[in-house]
């Protein structure tokens, strides 16, 4: 799935909340979107799960999508497997599979005693358990969380936070906004920010798995390591600069970005000096286990 | 779809706001058809009851869900087809209210011109009876579209603007609906029944091109 020159504002002439976001969403990824409040998270999130069309760009090939919402109060006149039924044969599902994949959800959220309670007379946990297991029932090749995890207890987050890994695992995007940064942090295969309306890419796999490419770097008198570089290395302060001193900087990056990483550095103004190249394998926790999860 | 309109149906039945238009109608109806009245003239007030209930009951259908529960089938679904499900129940209420409506008023109407000399065939009344209150009921679905979510999000402007163009689209010449109306009344004067052909396919034209705009609306406008 990718998005194009995507932008979206509301009513006609209306500021734009979201402008120019270009994203492409590979099949199996697990993407985190973050931002302040109000910067326009849950506007991209809604674009990317289809609820609104874009004002302005495209967006192609989304597959089946299902969406969960951060705030899922229903005044429905339905019992909790009525309406998760009635989502699983939205979806396709047909009439028994629908009920079976209804009670299983319910069963795994630890709210299976409520199948019966009609939704006005759930607790807020319980409907937030509702609105993820109808997220998750008819395994979507597009599951779009918003905020999903608020509002549950902590064995129902971790549940949560299996049944992603399992969609991913079996080759479904999934495409989060959770306000723990710390949330399918060793997972997720890129974070993106919505800032002043723009998206831009502040984290990569690649930053984290296969070959590691060192770099260190000398600095001019005061420099600052330029933003948006290449690959999204993870930097650390290898001498910490005097006054007056140059900054030594120790990059760390995947092997995939190392060259256009030298280039932006060797090209900056003013430009840094290389000192040091190393070559390492797979360092990281993340990259010997693949997709799994850590808890 | 069909999951979506069984969706939208039971949500309706359950919520019981139907009941309202429902009463509305079965008042109107009460109030201008009495048992042994020249049908054609019942079947043609009936009918023009129904345009407004019809409105009525697509509004009761587009704003049924709540926002959460709404974002959750328009991902799923798309917000066009989670629209047009809801328009498309409202209309099948209306119709269901329209034909429950001709067949009473069938039963208990005198099959005879208005000044009961000319007999009428109940057949053929009864066929322009309900085609007049399919075409009111397609023309309320067209002001039910227009005049609700995604296009007028307020209730301040809906609720006034939805009542005011049904009785508009009911009295403004050229309307289908009026036409098939004046077809009916008319037709009882000379105890003929004439079928409103033409005026369904134009209800139905309208209907179709309205519920298009408040489904291309329903992603942009939210």
């Amino acid at each position: 799935m990718r998005l194009m020159g995507v932008g979206r504002r509301y009513g006609l002439g209306g500021p734009w909340v979201l402008r120019d976001v270009d994203l492409d969403v590979p099949a199996g990824a697990l993407l985190r979107i973050e931002g302040a409040n109000g910067s326009g998270k849950s506007t991209l999130l809604r674009l990317i799960a289809g609820i609104d069309v874009p004002s302005a760009g495209r967006v192609t090939d989304r597959p089946r999508t299902a969406y969960v919402p951060e705030r899922f109060p229903p005044a429905l006149p339905f019992t909790a497997v009525g309406y998760l039924t009635a989502m699983g044969r939205v979806h396709g599902l047909g009439r028994a599979a629908a009920a079976r994949a209804a009670r299983e959800w319910l069963e795994r959220f630890g709210a299976g005693h409520h199948a019966r309670t009609r939704l006005a007379e759930l607790s807020k946990g319980t409907s937030q358990k509702v609105a993820v297991a109808q997220g998750l029932l008819a395994a979507p090749g597009l599951l779009v969380l918003d905020e999903a995890w608020t509002g549950l207890d902590p064995a129902s987050r971790t549940v949560l936070d299996g049944a992603v890994a399992d969609r991913v695992a079996a080759g479904g995007t999934v495409v989060f906004v959770d306000h723990d940064p710390r949330r399918l942090a060793a997972a997720a295969d890129a974070v993106h920010r919505v800032e002043a309306g723009r998206l831009r890419q502040v984290e990569t796999a690649a930053a984290r798995s296969g070959p590691l490419v060192r770099i260190e770097a000398e600095g001019a008198a005061g420099a600052v390591l330029p933003q948006g570089l290449p690959g999204g290395p993870v930097a650390e302060t290898a001498a910490a600069p005097g006054d007056g001193e140059r900054p030594l900087l120790r990059l760390s990056v995947g092997a995939a970005h190392s060259d256009a990483l030298l280039t932006a550095l060797l090209t900056a103004r003013p430009p840094w000096h290389i000192r040091t190249l190393t070559t390492e394998q797979g360092t990281t926790e993340h990259a010997t286990t693949g997709k799994g999860l850590h808890r | 779809m069909t999951a979506l309109l069984r969706y939208q149906a039971v949500l309706l039945l359950r919520s019981h706001r139907w009941l309202p238009p429902l009463l509305f109608h079965v008042a109107v109806v009460a109030v201008g058809v009495r048992p042994g009245e020249p049908v054609l003239d019942s079947f043609g007030w009936a009918a023009a009851g129904l345009l407004p209930v019809a409105a009525w009951l697509v509004r009761v259908c587009v704003t049924n869900e709540p926002p959460s529960a709404r974002d959750c089938a328009a991902a799923v679904a798309g917000p066009w087809r989670v629209h047009l499900a809801g328009v498309l129940t409202g209309l099948l209420a209306a119709v269901l209210l329209g034909a429950a409506t001709t067949a009473v008023v069938a039963a208990i109407g005198d099959p005879r011109s208005a000044d009961h000399r000319v007999g009428v065939p109940l057949g053929t009344a009864a066929l322009a009876g309900l085609v007049t209150s399919l075409v009111c009921a397609l023309l309320g679905t067209a002001v039910g579209a227009l005049c609700n979510r995604p296009l007028l999000r307020s209730t301040a402007w809906a609720v006034p603007g939805t009542l005011l163009v049904a009785f508009a689209a009911l009295l403004t010449a050229g309307s289908p609906a009026r036409a098939a109306v004046t077809g009916l009344v008319t037709g009882s004067h000379s105890g003929t029944a004439q079928v409103p052909w033409g005026a369904l396919a134009l209800a139905a034209c309208c209907a179709a091109g309205a519920t298009a705009v408040a489904c291309a609306a329903s992603g942009r406008r939210g």
